[in-house]
């Protein structure tokens, strides 16, 4: 089996001088494979994506990216590494056309041919990028400007890209492109690290599933092992009267 | 892509703009008339100016008249102090305004939104009581008479047209280094950093090195732009140079004009200007200018939150046929795939 692309180890973290919001958890990604965070509110899924970009930096614990120690390095070094963030709800440049915003994620690449090669890449993938190309990215639906972040991220050739709730706000249809996109991505060859609050539709598309509360991987295995899993309802649906009472354990 | 008919309709103005701009000189019927064009496109010329900064970065700065002031101040006393060819003294007071602006740069561009805008106030202020103290060098509270670079045989309406035209040639070689930026990889950072900066910088843009770059481009075409009115002006008061006004009427052209737009503060400056010399003919001395400017700021804030040439692109876009929905899904196929 190949080695794990990105891993955080024991990790802990937290805003400020606040209490710790992730204590101790450790999650695997393996190359070309979906991975999906899943938990409630406040089990710390956003704040996994934000240290793992560097946006956080951990107060214990290392992050590996395909066999470097990476921990403490910046959002810049990272995306140079070849790992992508894609930020919670809209992150789009409004006031800045698709082409600019498609372009921008490639801000650190200098070859021109590489770039107008990701550029073909990305406008086959998500054809909505070249349709809208001149568009202003504001002016297009959530659905589509979700795309058009998903381009941005993968105009690097990331290794790795964390969603952090692509399907949010979302209406059926859309939500529904958008994991297909997530899956299109997966085969492309490169490793999604997914945030989700659409825990049954994410698992369907990922390969492996963790399940936090309060900090730390409470469930983890293969993502179909989970959905049938009833502790995940016990957790995420809050039925679990105790939650200490849920060991955590490796499937 | 952009129409054939759009890109003709761009020739067509910008050839008319180019005509208008030649003949103006001609059409002016007195030498009254023509002060007040060498005023709308020096007027021009600073939001331009201004609009490096502004419009790429959105950094609002109020205090753009320090740069405009020194540009001035450093044109005039190299002619008296070091005696400089008047056009090498335009040129060098611009580099050294512009080499100042590096550490005034690195400092300010530290904040941001309010506390920017506090600080570029804060600058024009502290250089009107230094060039109002320091009267051995700047001529103090008295001012400082720059002498005129056109011979004494130029009389006053021919030195008029002289300036209006470097005005306007300036203002072109502005406008086409704008117009540069704003397709470059540099304006895409710069516009990037303008709509969000920290995503911007996770981006891998350079912010604090491209908003720096932007900020000393724009303190080096406003200093030529004091730089030229002070050599057509021929007098520099303190009180005038460095007044939070100046900068307060870059700011209102650029976004009366539209800060996003390459000709918005040219637009801007000529419905200011104009304003401005209408009101004074009509009030005289009165301060009626000001509360006139007042209300027309209040009407772009209120109407025309994005300026006149972006509500005009959206007034001709209404007009056009329809374009394609950005709707991806019907209500009924919504409907459909909510029951599935």
């Amino acid at each position: 089996m190949a080695a794990d692309l990105l891993e955080l180890v024991d990790v802990e973290a937290g805003y400020g001088r606040a209490a710790l919001v992730l204590r101790g958890l450790t999650v695997r990604v393996p190359p070309a494979s979906v991975v999906c965070l899943v938990g409630p509110n406040g089990a710390g899924k956003s704040t996994v994506l934000k240290v793992a970009s560097g946006l956080l930096a951990p107060r214990a614990g290392r992050i590996v990216l395909d066999g470097r120690d990476v921990t403490g390095r910046g959002p810049q070094q990272l995306l140079t590494a070849g790992l992508s963030h894609v930020l919670q709800g809209h992150s789009v440049f409004r006031e800045m056309t698709v082409g600019e915003n498609v372009l921008l994620g490639a801000y650190t690449v200098r070859d021109k041919a590489t770039v107008a090669e990701r550029v073909d890449f990305v406008r086959t993938l998500f054809p909505v990028v070249g349709e809208r190309w001149d568009a202003l990215a504001g002016a297009l639906s959530g659905g589509q400007q979700k795309q058009v972040e998903f381009a941005r991220s993968l105009m690097v050739s990331p290794r790795v890209v964390l969603l952090d709730e692509p399907s949010m706000g979302l209406d059926p249809k859309a939500t529904a492109t958008v994991f297909e996109q997530i899956v299109r991505m997966r085969d492309a060859g490169t490793a999604v690290l997914l945030v989700e609050q659409n825990a049954r539709r994410a698992l369907e598309v990922a390969d492996l599933g963790c399940v936090l509360d309060l900090g730390r991987v409470h469930i983890s295995g293969p993502a179909g092992d989970l959905l049938s899993d009833p502790r995940l309802g016990e957790l995420y649906l809050g039925r679990a009267g105790d939650r200490k009472s849920v060991e955590p354990t490796d499937l | 892509m952009r129409s054939g008919s759009e890109t003709v309709a761009k020739a067509f103005g910008l050839v008319a703009l180019a005509a208008f701009v030649v003949a103006f000189p001609s059409l002016a019927s007195d030498p009254f008339v023509l002060s007040v064009g060498v005023v709308i496109v020096s007027y021009a010329v600073l939001a331009t100016a201004w609009n490096f900064v502004g419009g790429f970065t959105g950094y609002i700065s109020l205090g753009h008249a320090a740069y405009s002031g020194l540009g001035g101040y450093a044109t005039g006393l190299l002619i008296l102090r070091a005696e400089v060819n008047p056009w090498l003294a335009l040129l060098l007071g611009g580099l050294v305004v512009a080499a100042l602006a590096v550490p005034v740069g690195i400092a300010a561009l530290r904040v941001r939104g309010a506390s920017f805008v506090i600080v570029s106030i804060a600058l024009v202020l502290v250089l009107l009581l230094v060039f109002q103290s320091w009267e051995s060098v700047t001529g103090g509270s008295d001012g400082l008479r720059v002498p005129r670079p056109f011979g004494p045989e130029v009389l006053r309406p021919e030195q008029h047209q002289r300036f209006f035209y470097l005005h306007a040639v300036l203002l072109a070689v502005m406008l086409l280094c704008w117009w540069a930026i704003d397709r470059s990889r540099f304006g895409m950072g710069l516009k990037g950093i303008r709509e969000d900066e920290d995503k911007a910088r996770s981006l891998g843009v350079p912010t604090v090195r491209y908003k720096l770059a932007a900020f000393v481009i724009s303190a080096f075409f406003t200093a030529l732009g004091g730089g030229l009115y002070a050599l057509w002006f021929g007098f520099l008061d303190p009180i005038f140079q460095f007044s939070i006004l100046v900068g307060s009427n870059m700011v209102l052209m650029s976004l009366l004009g539209g800060v996003r737009s390459l000709f918005g503060p040219l637009v801007g400056a000529v419905v200011v200007g104009y304003a401005t010399e209408f009101f004074k003919a009509q009030y005289g001395d009165t301060q009626m200018h000001l509360v006139a400017m007042g209300v027309l700021l209040a009407v772009v804030v209120l109407f025309l939150p994005d300026g006149v040439i972006p509500a005009v692109r959206g007034l001709v876009a209404r007009l056009r046929p329809e374009q394609a929905s950005i709707r991806e899904v019907t209500q009924e196929e919504l409907a459909e795939e909510v029951r599935r």
